[in-house]
């Protein structure tokens, strides 16, 4: 191991860090403030140097995928308050996609199974969390959020058992059949979830006291409101992508990847393919179903028509754009998600089509369709994989 | 039994035979591109779809009904033979999911084109039948011209594929390149024309079978016309075996009259879910359909 190199390195971020809580403590105007920005360039700086250190990731990748998740927050984080509320808004709803997108990447990516219901298990989830803050409006909301989780992952379960049995195209069109009868099911119950009116919730998600307090809303640099939501919805998010990134690395997530790629000589090795199958059905449904519950919360009520066909579609385009089977793939995804609808427009206006035309009302299902095709002809790993392909190319050029 | 719940029954059973056969023509599409090439078509409702709004309308103004029909299924037919040589092609002998996501993107495309050219309000297309029911000792009987009509053609186009795969050369070519393509390529078939037929026939059945949707006074066409019959269709498809015709006839059908009573005793909510819950018991007794006679997988 080359000491020097990381005395070096350590010494360097050392004083990377006291440049920075320097500056934070002169940039800001009160004291609070800067705490807060110190804290934020201690993590993120603290974070690198750990990630830095050869050899920390292979002896404890646990915590090595910790450390980048808290990373990546922090940096997240610390972004959205600077970012205008209608921005911070998009955000919060791209990163409750980009977990929808993350559970069937998972069901994908690792088991080969193609899923077009999970607009139908976001639906459960984002009806389940409005049906229950309605009837227990005391309940904490997290508590709430696992609730509606639970709903998706019994539905899962539900449809998941005939999955065991059966290949591709089957499952893909059984469950097309469950987000098709979606709008039936939440009409035949709409005494409970308000038809295709929906529900709102009894009281908005606002933000704790202390917190509130601590930043003396308003008058600070921070301003809250908008912003918690939207940092709720990345912590969990965050917090969902951690469990997600252990998953992918566990026995289970590697017994799953051997069946897709060859179930035979996994049954070999002693897998259970039916239990395996089923599991990667519940966990897509599950992250669905939290995706939706968070919809829910950051729009206050929910609207059942949103949770159709299309939307599924979306869902599958999105992870095919960033890349099947990846955990970039899903963030890459949620982002364009956040913001394909202004690109989208950018784009119509900016050739020449006028807005109200009916061509440009169809540009969002031209252009995902017309990606949709081209990146599983070309480039069958989306984005992510394009990327890889680019660094390795890179590396061999280095090499050489 | 008195005679108002007679005539009910009969009216629900001709209803269900109406709906029954328009999905059992979808199933049949379904199964005659899963058998050649092996795949589930998933724009199998956008294809037909769009070659209708291509005869239909864009010729509308010059000729009649019965033309339009024809240079319809002929648009079907192209749409089919270029899909299949352009976008399916490249998609044999990939992971399964490849050409899942591939034709859903194409159901997208599609749906979204004819939506920017045609506009999504429907298009009503004047035909020659009467869509007004029948009456029976004073009571209406769910059967008009129209229905007769729709029942008819559609048994001659399930007639007509039955026949081709069953008595003329080609359709013995079309089975064998589909069970054994080493063999019959060995023996002088041209398989890769034969896949491409595969889509041309099924494009064409499907063709049909949206013109007749489309036609209905009470539907027009629109460019999402066929969303909710294409889940019908995959589900008599899949009840019945993605590997048989007849299968995919015969539930269709049957799906189609079951349907029909459920939506009439209990709501129409019922339906789709009546019809997932078929979907789903049936994929757990039999995973690969109740007509295909159970084969090993090979390794």
């Amino acid at each position: 191991m080359n000491w020097s190199l990381i005395a070096r390195r350590n010494g360097f971020l050392a004083g990377l860090l006291v440049v920075g809580l320097v500056a934070a403590f002169l940039a800001t105007p009160r004291l609070r403030d800067g705490i807060v920005i110190g804290a934020t360039v201690v993590v993120a700086i603290v974070g690198a140097a750990i990630l830095a250190t050869p050899g920390f990731r292979d002896a404890h990748p646990v915590v090595g995928r910790a450390v980048i998740t808290l990373v990546v927050l922090d940096f997240t984080l610390f972004l959205t308050f600077f970012l205008p509320a209608s921005t911070d808004f998009n955000l919060a709803v791209g990163a409750a996609m980009s977990i929808v997108l993350l559970g069937l990447s998972f069901l994908t990516g690792a088991s080969g199974q193609i899923s077009l219901g999970n607009a139908g298990f976001m639906g459960v989830g984002a009806l389940a969390v409005a049906i229950w803050a309605n009837h227990h409006p005391t309940t904490p909301i997290v508590v709430t959020i696992l609730i509606a989780v639970a709903c998706g992952a019994l539905v899962g379960l539900l449809l998941g058992l005939p999955a065991t049995r059966l290949r591709g195209p089957y499952l893909a069109g059984m469950t097309l059949a469950f987000v098709v009868a979606f709008p039936a099911l939440d009409n035949s119950f709409s005494s409970w979830t308000g038809g295709d009116a929906g529900l709102e919730l009894p009281t908005p998600v606002t933000s704790p006291h202390w917190l509130t307090g601590f930043f003396s809303a308003n008058t600070s640099t921070f301003t809250l409101g908008t912003v918690w939501l939207t940092d709720m919805t990345i912590i969990v998010t965050a917090v969902a992508f951690f469990f997600m990134a252990n998953l992918f690395a566990s026995r289970a997530g590697r017994a799953m990847r051997l069946i897709r790629d060859n179930d035979v000589a996994a049954e070999l090795v002693g897998i259970s393919l039916p239990r395996a199958r089923v599991l990667a059905f519940v966990v897509s449904a599950a992250y669905a179903a939290l995706g939706g519950a968070l919809w829910t919360l950051i729009n206050n009520s929910i609207s059942p028509p949103t949770y159709t066909l299309a939307l599924s579609i979306t869902i599958l385009s999105l992870m095919v754009i960033g890349g099947i089977g990846t955990i970039p793939g899903a963030i890459i995804g949620g982002v364009i998600y956040a913001y394909s609808t202004n690109v989208i427009t950018w784009f119509t206006s900016h050739v020449g089509v006028s807005s109200q035309s009916s061509l440009a009302s169809q540009m969002p299902g031209i252009v995902f369709g017309a990606l949709l095709i081209l990146t599983m002809l070309f480039a069958p790993r989306g984005i992510t994989g394009a990327i890889q392909r680019l660094l390795a190319w890179r590396r061999a050029r280095n090499a050489a | 039994m008195d005679a108002f719940l007679t005539s009910r029954i009969i009216s629900d059973i001709l209803e269900g035979l109406t709906n029954g056969v328009i999905y059992g023509l979808v199933a049949l599409s379904l199964v005659l591109i899963w058998r050649s090439t092996g795949i589930l078509n998933f724009a199998q409702g956008a294809m037909p779809m769009f070659a209708t709004y291509l005869g239909m309308i864009v010729f509308a103004s010059y000729l009649g009904y019965w033309p339009l029909i024809g240079i319809s299924v002929v648009a079907g037919f192209a749409l089919g033979g270029v899909t299949e040589r352009v976008l399916v092609r490249h998609l044999y002998g990939k992971p399964e999911i490849n050409p899942i996501v591939v034709m859903v993107g194409f159901l997208i495309v599609l749906e979204a084109v004819a939506a920017a050219i045609w506009s999504t309000t429907p298009h009503g297309i004047p035909n020659p039948f009467s869509p007004v029911d029948w009456h029976l000792g004073g009571r209406p009987l769910a059967l008009s011209p129209f229905s007769v009509y729709e029942i008819a053609t559609a048994l001659v186009v399930m007639t007509l594929v039955a026949a081709l795969f069953r008595f003329t050369k080609l359709g013995l070519q079309l089975r064998a390149s589909a069970l054994a393509p080493e063999v019959s390529r060995l023996l002088g078939v041209r398989v890769s024309r034969m896949l491409t037929l595969g889509w041309v026939l099924s494009t064409g059945v499907g063709t049909i079978c949206t013109v007749l949707v489309a036609s209905n006074f009470f539907t027009g066409l629109n460019p999402q016309v066929m969303d909710g019959i294409f889940a019908f269709g995959f589900i008599a498809a899949a009840v019945g075996g993605l590997d048989s015709p007849v299968g995919a006839v015969v539930s269709g059908v049957t799906i189609g009259i079951i349907l029909q009573f459920v939506g009439d005793y209990v709501n129409s909510n019922a339906i789709i879910l009546t019809a997932l819950i078929i979907l789903i018991v049936s994929l757990m007794l039999r995973p690969n359909g109740i007509f295909t006679k159970s084969t090993a997988r090979r390794v």
